[in-house]
């Protein structure tokens, strides 16, 4: 049985003026040890899907519709208390900007210690070894010396290094890391990718990394979905995805990033269009009005995920045929 | 210094550096913050140390009675009330009571404030509404009619004037810190502690009033400068501490202000006094206002 089955979540958003639909009946199943990453461009509702499945919404928002299956258990039942023992131990996060998600006036140790003291009941000795252990885990140099010291005395890599032992403490069963690099220079967020690909490996963790980056995902994730407007629109293994694309908007993705082997006149394909107003979700593909293959039907009714492949689901009536696949392999990652 | 002890000595200063050391650092640089923190240093050690200070008892006779008493004099620096009282002793002695008075109602308007402004800010709704409309309330009063008010229910006396005083100074502090916890409510690093499983309890405590604190520590050394303007004030309208033989510069002021042109250092010195602590405790306010600015750090 899956780790973590999530079956039809919808999550919607009230507003003074209108309803955001934020995500719209989103499923996926994780595995002990599995890397799944979600793939969208931003305000997609990526970030959200993952605040749904640790109860922590802002107050506004609501889980409309949906399952959350962890461990035999129906997440989205669960009282306050109950969800509370399940954050940090079973289900961690990792949050995007390290510059502001520590607390500017507490030293690290007793970040790093929360869920410790919590969960584990530890005690603060006990605490601040396994505080200087998880330091020294996620490669902060001079581990003992600096658990004391506070967030600004670090830099942004070190910070999100501290952010990632913080979230694995409790060694949980599934790590969401939300956009972990995406504040951070080039260089470091290789380390930072790196850090967490040796987790997963030793810890078996399960990992859902939600990135905008095609090439972080290409390095770590076995398995991508890809979002647009709250639903998922594409969905197989990382390689089967960035090889053979059939979602228009897939494939607008991986047109658009650069390439270092492209020749020096190619010039990047944006996709036209803006993003989809999440107020006004009708009947139809979300993505008509930006796709060069919308079909009457796309515009009329809205596609379901159906298998196009062995493991390879797209939600669209009109996939992309394999002639228009550009002829090239994943892009640039880490080595995936 | 050798580079060893050096570098020994550079580690030991970064050890020590934290968010409220480099804000003393800051204050430390801002020549009118330490000069507040000079004023009220004084000012705190007289006092304490009134007893000692004092060439006089506050109430003790020394010169003889007079219905236009001595000005300024070598033996008498400040000169002498009408009842023969060196107004210097009384001045020092006085201190205590304005010390304890800005302190005492300051911290009385903080310590309600404080409870009331987390518990709107943190719970909203209703609770939120509930309280600010009643700070609102007493915000459309001004704070000394309030006081004098409050002071008018509760009778005269220092306990009562205190009380009044820290009442009237409630909502401020309240607003305060709701609209500092407010801001900090939705931070990143609150969300990051929830997903930790913090309960709400300590995302409060530990979390949000540390990092909402800093505006309302500036607005305390504030409100012990008015509150020991307001207590003079009370004292002067004669709300003051009944018992006579307490020494209050409000209330010397009050006693005295019909010998202006007769006596006027009757009236002036305690007046400066007053002056003089308020302005220390203002610099001190303003200096701390600037050192905890979060939009200064770097």
């Amino acid at each position: 049985m899956a780790l973590l089955r999530v079956e039809d979540l919808a999550v919607r958003f009230e507003t003074r003026k209108a309803t955001i639909h934020a995500v719209n009946g989103i499923s996926f199943e994780l595995e002990q040890g599995e890397t799944l990453g979600i793939v969208g461009e931003s305000g997609c509702g990526k970030s959200v899907s993952s605040l749904a499945l640790l109860g922590i919404l802002p107050k506004n928002g609501r889980v409309t519709s949906g399952s959350v299956r962890f461990g035999g258990r129906e997440l989205l039942e669960l009282s306050d208390a109950q969800m509370r023992e399940v954050r940090g131990r079973d289900i961690a996060m990792i949050f995007q900007d390290p510059m502001t998600s520590l607390n500017p006036v507490l030293p690290i140790r007793v970040q790093i210690t929360e869920a410790l003291r919590k969960h584990l009941r530890m005690n603060d000795d006990q605490a601040r070894e396994e505080a200087v252990r998880l330091l020294q885990r996620v490669g902060i140099p001079a581990a003992r010396e600096r658990v004391d010291d506070y967030p600004h005395q670090f830099s942004g890599g070190m910070r999100q290094r501290v952010m990632i032992a913080m979230a694995i403490s409790c060694r949980p069963k599934v790590l969401i890391a939300d956009e972990p690099t995406t504040a951070l220079d080039v260089t470091i967020q290789a380390q930072i990718l790196e850090v967490l690909r040796q987790l997963v490996a030793e810890e078996r963790m399960a990992l859902v990394l939600i990135t905008h980056d095609l090439g972080v995902v290409a390095g770590l994730c076995e398995r991508t979905h890809v979002m647009y407007a709250g639903r998922f629109i594409e969905t197989g293994t990382t390689s089967d995805l960035f090889a053979r694309p059939r979602h228009p908007y897939t494939l607008g993705l991986l047109k658009s990033v650069p390439r270092l082997d492209a020749a020096r006149k190619e010039r990047l394909e944006p996709i036209q269009g803006v993003p989809r107003d999440l107020r006004s979700l009708g009947e139809g593909c979300a993505f008509a009005p930006r796709c060069l293959y919308a079909t009457d039907r796309s515009w009329e009714e809205t596609p379901p995920l159906r298998d196009v492949a062995p493991g390879h689901r797209v939600a669209c009536w009109n996939p992309v045929p394999d002639a228009d696949l550009p002829d090239r392999g994943a892009p640039e990652g880490e080595a995936g | 210094m050798s580079v060893a002890e050096a570098e020994a000595a550079e580690l030991s200063l970064e050890d020590q550096s934290g968010l409220w050391r480099d804000a003393f650092e800051r204050l430390r640089r801002n020549p009118g913050a330490i000069a507040g923190a000079l004023i009220i240093v004084a000012f705190a050690a007289v006092a304490v140390f009134a007893p000692a200070l004092a060439p006089h008892g506050p109430n003790q006779q020394v010169g003889r009675l007079a219905a236009v008493p001595p000005g300024p004099s070598a033996e008498f620096p400040l000169g002498l009330d009408q009842q023969g009282r060196d107004v210097l002793s009384r001045i020092i002695f006085g201190a205590r009571l304005s010390l304890l008075v800005g302190v005492v109602s300051a911290g009385v308007g903080l310590t309600i404030g404080m409870v009331l402004g987390s518990v709107a800010g943190y719970f909203g709704r209703w609770v939120d509404t509930a309280v600010m409309r009643t700070m609102d309330l007493m915000l459309a009063v001004p704070q000394f009619l309030l006081a004098l008010a409050i002071v008018t229910a509760l009778g005269p006396g220092l306990v009562q004037i205190m009380v009044a005083v820290g009442i009237a100074n409630v909502p401020q502090f309240a607003r305060l810190l709701r609209g500092s916890i407010l801001a900090q409510r939705e931070a990143d690093y609150v969300l990051a502690a929830r997903s930790l499983g913090a309960p709400g309890r300590r995302l409060l405590l530990a979390h949000i009033l540390p990092n909402s604190i800093a505006p309302v520590i500036v607005q305390g050394t504030l409100a012990m400068a008015t509150a020991i303007i307001d207590v003079a004030g009370l004292s002067f309208l004669g709300l003051g501490p009944a018992d006579p033989r307490l020494t209050e510069w409000g209330k010397m002021v009050a006693e005295n202000a019909g010998r202006l042109e007769s006596a006027p250092h009757l009236v002036l010195f305690p007046g400066f006094a007053i002056v003089i602590s308020v302005l220390g405790l203002n610099l001190i306010g303003d200096g701390l206002r600037e050192a905890l600015d979060p939009k200064l750090k770097s």
